[in-house]
């Protein structure tokens, strides 16, 4: 039972990506899916916590590839804020990318009070924290300016690139990144 | 007030702010967060002011003409970013008033402009050498080396004294060719942005031209009065030093103005 779930997860989260949250009803999730809405139901009680789930595991997926990537491939703890726009342009520009969920999320539900509003701001925040965390291990001395100008580069690019695939706001946001990171390290 | 004239970033009196904020497109550019930080800090303002996912066609047609201005690889890209940049930043502001991320937005729009103006950084050629290359080079050094220790006692003391002279000149000439030709690195672009932006903070009070050598005029007025990014090393060493004669009363401009 619990591999029906993973699958309307999965499901529902390649057609949240292709053809966008809104647009995906519960009726094509459980035809692609192969299952019912009650069991749809069964397992998330609303198309809501459907999408709040979604967000939730695409979130921790890009998390974890993120930091698998930077541990198995830096030596130095300073080396991690180095690299990591070099990770996450190889993601956006990989054929299988569509989009950051959090950030497409917020988009489509642009009310401050809508829960997947909120769940999509509290993942911003958690990636700007752990681009923080990342400038802390580095020595930089004023960490939290510059998590932010990060992020702020990150989302910029990334949206830049949901709406003209191979835009190339990625290439110049690497550079810019490191632009940044070595002025904050001189500081 | 209809739909058009609320959206903070799709007003036509946005785009009059930027075009007399500044002599230059990077200044145009940059000032875009200036005026939404003082704007949304204005008193009333977010009542009847929003801020629009909605694609900003004025804005963007304005900031890819600047783009261009400026010479940015990909004009659109940049200018697109940095709309989408100053959009987060507004709303996070409006969220977070604390926050200060139109400041952190600039700071991040500055770099990305350099990031598609400035010459790449000089990186290090890895030279391929095949093995057997590598042997005759090495051959041939150590034939040279042998050759030089058998002649240099005999040479030595009629060439020590110009050899002195010639290395100090050679030294000094090589340094300053190598200045010459050397593109800034990331690190001097950077901090070379930044003494211009803390100048066009306060009130500057230049020395005359008319007392520096010609080659240096053309540098002082291009790279220190213009705010551009000198070509190379040699350049900026020159700009940095009139910049430290440059002397700033750094009183806040909107308290000047409001006086």
């Amino acid at each position: 039972m619990t591999g029906l779930r993973e699958k309307i997860l999965t499901t529902a989260s390649n057609l949240f990506q292709t053809q966008g949250i809104n647009s995906t009803g519960v009726d094509t999730i459980v035809a692609v899916a192969g299952t019912t809405k009650m069991t749809l139901y069964k397992y998330f009680g609303s198309k809501e916590v459907l999408i709040l789930e979604v967000l939730k595991q695409g979130h921790l997926d890009f998390q974890n590839w993120l930091n698998d990537k930077l541990s198995n491939n830096t030596k130095q703890p300073s080396e991690k804020l180095q690299k990591l726009f070099d990770y996450i342009e190889e993601w956006v520009t990989s054929p299988d990318f569509h989009g950051v969920g959090f950030i497409k999320a917020s988009a489509e539900f642009p009310q401050e009070d809508n829960p997947v509003h909120q769940l999509s701001s509290q993942q911003s925040q958690q990636f700007k924290q752990y681009i923080h965390h990342l400038a802390t291990e580095a020595n930089i001395k004023d960490a939290e300016g510059l998590s932010l100008q990060l992020s702020l580069i990150f989302e910029g690019a990334v949206q830049a690139e949901q709406m003209k695939r191979g835009s190339g706001a990625i290439k110049y946001a690497k550079t810019a990144a490191k632009i940044l990171i070595d002025g904050a390290s001189t500081q | 007030m209809n739909n058009e004239d609320s959206d903070l970033l799709g007003s036509s009196w946005l785009i009059y702010m930027l075009a007399k904020s500044s002599n230059t497109p990077e200044g145009r550019l940059l000032s875009l967060f200036d005026i939404l930080n003082d704007w949304l800090k204005a008193p009333n303002m977010l009542k009847h002011c929003h801020l629009s996912n909605t694609n900003h066609a004025l804005l963007l047609s304005y900031c890819i003409a600047q783009a261009q201005a400026l010479g940015a690889e990909s004009p659109e890209t940049l200018a697109e970013h940095i709309v989408l940049i100053a959009r987060n930043a507004a709303q996070q502001n409006i969220a977070h008033p604390l926050s200060n991320s139109l400041m952190h937005a600039k700071k991040a729009a500055n770099a990305l402009i350099l990031a598609q103006t400035q010459p790449p950084a000089p990186t290090q050629v890895k030279r391929a050498v095949n093995k057997p290359v590598a042997y005759s080079i090495a051959a041939t050094l150590a034939l040279a080396i042998g050759a030089s220790l058998i002649w240099a006692p005999m040479l030595k003391d009629q060439q020590l004294a110009t050899h002195a002279r010639a290395e100090t000149s050679d030294t000094n000439n090589s340094k300053q060719a190598v200045a010459a030709t050397q593109p800034l690195t990331a690190q001097d672009a950077t901090q070379m942005y930044a003494k211009f932006e803390l100048m066009r903070q306060g009130s500057c009070q230049f020395p005359e031209v008319l007392q520096m050598p010609d080659k240096h005029k053309a540098i002082y007025l291009e790279n220190v009065v213009a705010g551009k990014l000198p070509a190379n090393l040699e350049d900026l060493a020159i700009a940095n030093e009139y910049l430290e004669k440059i002397r700033c009363n750094y009183t806040p401009m909107l308290m000047a103005a409001s006086k």
